[in-house]
């Protein structure tokens, strides 16, 4: 037996070929944030909409909530089944009912995130095309073909093939940082001012709104579990993988946020970006190194943008299927596509809803960038952070039960600060949601957007306990994702 | 098994898959231990959670292919199933049709200019019969033989019923499964949830 052991096993190393050791998992993390979509999309609408300056410092400040949340993220990460999906945490931290209302929240943010970047396809794309042919269509035009591409590659299972996500990872961190030089070499006449970095910048009316942006910016950070059983070395791939992904973005993106207003002054900013919107990095490239660069870069944003759209969609229509297999949601949506080995019924309804969205948008002649794409944005970034609030507490609640040997720094402060800190953001995010959205501070939508939330906590909750009434074979494998049918594992 | 679910999930004449060979390899793992379980080289140690294979007897098999599976069986017994199925998986595919070709079920893959063509079965008519066995079963709502019973669970745990069989009845299938010794409803639990997993995964 003892010798069987010692000797390396065949099946093992024949299977650890094809996993995934720490820069591939990075790579795959960071592709799903897409770092131009948020340097050219992203931040300038940040600065336009809730005109705070500390946007630069809000990276940094929320790079370090993300890392104290990750320490009890990735430690919990080793101990439950269904590991990449924030409901799971919930149903085998705080309980199954609790788990099923975190999935509809899950649900609704993804959702969210996916369909806001519709509304930002037309502006990335319609600058290049009149610079080619001197006309364009209507944002929408654009935005239902970027739909189609989406669902046929969703339905085909085209995961953009890792080795051109790789290319394009790098080629758009290269352009970020080649613009980022750019506008440092070319500083206001008032000279390099850090005023970005202040803390008291950010501290200011409108902060929640400015941080519910950055937030969506990290979305697709928390992907990174989804590797373990994929990973070469479970324990330590990806925790590492997660950390430095966290650290690449926080920084890139503050540095950025920050290199953006150097040219234009510190005073400047928000109305160079109110101006520009989304083709202010671009135009300040062009200005500083020509436009040859520029147009590279404009390029690389539809294809940052696409690749996201597509990344999300993918994610999104898994979960769907994960909990279709649970049968949470009706089984049928966890049925698989036999010749493609998609799944199906999630993809497709992604697909639906993001026909509705642009139909909707454009028949009432809404704006795509601050409307779609900002307030899509804003939203789903509110209910990442509910997500991450709750998983925390999760970390917390399930090695009080189940203790596992863990260092109390990973089991109970780190997810201990890290909830204090995610619960002050969402306060904070909810004071200024009137800002996030353009309306006024009495209007009713600001009340409306967040109480969906409240909605689906309610409802995930009444069905599960409909579930455990109706359904108790069902009720007892919540949370266990494609290993429902088995009734789980470890 | 392998054989009569390569034809189930492959058309008869032109031999064209029906399923996504990500998925169909894990179903053929799974029938080709399903086979090994069926000619009781092994068994299922059902440890909560933790569904191992357990070699009952090192008899030859008289068949490379599940030969070579058993042996690796032997030489590491301490793989969980699921760990298997990835395992052979990676490979089975290939193993089979060779081992269809063998047996002269299969024609040898013609090389065409531009593509490689799939391999086509030599006989229509036995390449239908293993679909045809399953949905007369259905059709007349009458649970097939242990062997046609682990055939159909498999063929709907990598999701080819619904493409594959005349009609797909989850109810029936599921009462057919629950036939089956305990062993054999694991092994088909269990492609099921790596079928699914493939599905989540990324790649």
């Amino acid at each position: 037996m003892s010798l069987t052991q010692q000797r390396p096993s065949a099946v093992s190393s024949a299977l650890a070929k094809d996993r995934l050791g720490v820069p591939s998992v990075v790579f795959f993390v960071i592709s799903a944030a897409a770092p131009l979509m948020v340097v050219a999309g992203s931040v300038p609408t940040a600065y336009e909409v809730t005109g705070v300056i500390g946007v630069p410092f809000a990276f940094l400040m929320l790079g370090a909530i993300f890392a104290l949340f990750a320490v009890g993220y990735v430690t919990m990460a080793r101990h439950v089944v269904n590991a990449g999906a924030f409901y799971a945490y919930a149903a085998q931290g705080l309980g199954r009912t609790q788990g099923v209302a975190t999935a509809w929240v899950a649900l609704l943010a993804y959702n969210a995130l996916q369909l806001g970047l519709y509304g930002i396809i037309g502006s990335a794309t319609e600058p290049l095309l009149l610079d080619w042919f001197g006309a364009s269509p209507p944002w929408w035009v654009i935005a239902l073909v970027a739909w189609a591409v989406t669902g046929l590659l969703g339905l085909l299972r085209v995961d953009i093939n890792g080795k051109i996500l790789s290319v394009l990872l790098v080629s758009e961190i290269a352009v970020v940082l080649v613009f980022d030089i750019g506008d440092l070499l070319h500083p206001a006449a008032s000279g390099v001012s850090f005023e970005g970095f202040n803390p008291g910048s950010l501290f200011v009316p409108g902060v929640g709104a400015a941080l519910a942006t950055v937030v969506a910016g990290f979305a697709g950070i928390e992907s990174s579990v989804v590797f373990a059983e994929e990973s070469r070395d479970r324990n330590r791939t990806v925790p590492l993988a997660t950390y430095l992904g966290i650290a690449i973005i926080a920084i890139l993106y503050a540095i950025s946020a920050w290199a953006q207003t150097v040219p234009t002054g510190p005073d400047g900013i928000v109305k160079a970006a109110s101006e520009q919107q989304t083709e202010l990095i671009f135009n300040q490239a062009a200005a500083h190194m020509g436009s040859g660069v520029s147009t590279i870069g404009s390029v690389l944003f539809v294809t940052s943008s696409m690749a996201c759209m597509i990344a999300f969609h993918n994610t999104t229509a898994r979960y769907i299927f994960a909990l279709g297999r649970e049968n949470v949601l009706p089984s049928m949506f966890g049925r698989t596509s036999a010749r493609t080995a998609a799944p199906i019924a999630g993809s497709v309804l992604q697909t639906a809803l993001g026909l509705i969205v642009i139909i909707v948008y454009a028949i009432f002649g809404l704006d795509p960038v601050t409307k779609l794409f900002f307030t899509f944005g804003t939203f789903g970034g509110l209910g990442l952070l509910t997500l991450l609030a709750i998983t925390s507490i999760s970390v917390i609640v399930f090695f009080a039960r189940n203790p596992s040997g863990e260092t109390v720094w990973r089991t109970r402060v780190a997810p201990g600060l890290a909830t204090l800190a995610l619960c002050v953001i969402i306060g904070m995010t909810l004071m200024n949601f009137d800002t996030a959205l353009g309306v006024a501070p009495d209007s009713v939508i600001r009340w409306i957007l967040p109480g969906i939330f409240v909605v689906a906590i309610i409802l995930g909750g009444v069905w599960a306990r409909v579930l455990k009434a109706t359904r108790p074979e069902v009720y007892a494998n919540i949370g266990l994702g494609a290993q429902a049918v088995s009734g789980g594992s470890k | 098994m392998a054989d009569d679910l390569f034809f189930v999930i492959h058309h008869n004449v032109t031999g064209r898959a029906r399923l996504h060979p990500r998925l169909a390899s894990l179903g053929l793992a799974g029938a080709v231990i399903g086979e090994l379980l069926l000619a009781e080289r092994v068994t299922l140690d059902l440890a909560p959670g933790r569904d191992r294979l357990y070699v009952i007897t090192k008899n030859a098999t008289g068949d490379p292919l599940t030969q070579n599976v058993l042996d690796h069986v032997v030489a590491e017994p301490h793989h969980p199933i699921v760990t298997w199925l990835h395992f052979f998986a990676r490979t089975i595919y290939a193993d089979v049709t060779a081992r269809m070709i063998t047996k002269q079920l299969l024609n040898p893959p013609a090389r065409n200019l531009l593509k490689q063509q799939p391999a086509t079965p030599v006989d229509a008519n036995t390449a239908a019969w293993p679909l045809a066995r399953l949905n007369l079963a259905i059709q007349r709502r009458k649970p097939p033989v242990i062997r046609d019973c682990v055939l159909y669970g498999l063929v709907v745990a990598t999701g080819g019923a619904a493409r594959a069989l005349r009609e797909h009845d989850a109810a029936f299938a599921a009462a057919t499964t629950a036939l089956l010794p305990v062993p054999l409803q694991r092994l088909i639990v269990q492609t099921e949830v790596v079928v699914g997993e493939a599905v989540i995964s990324r790649r």
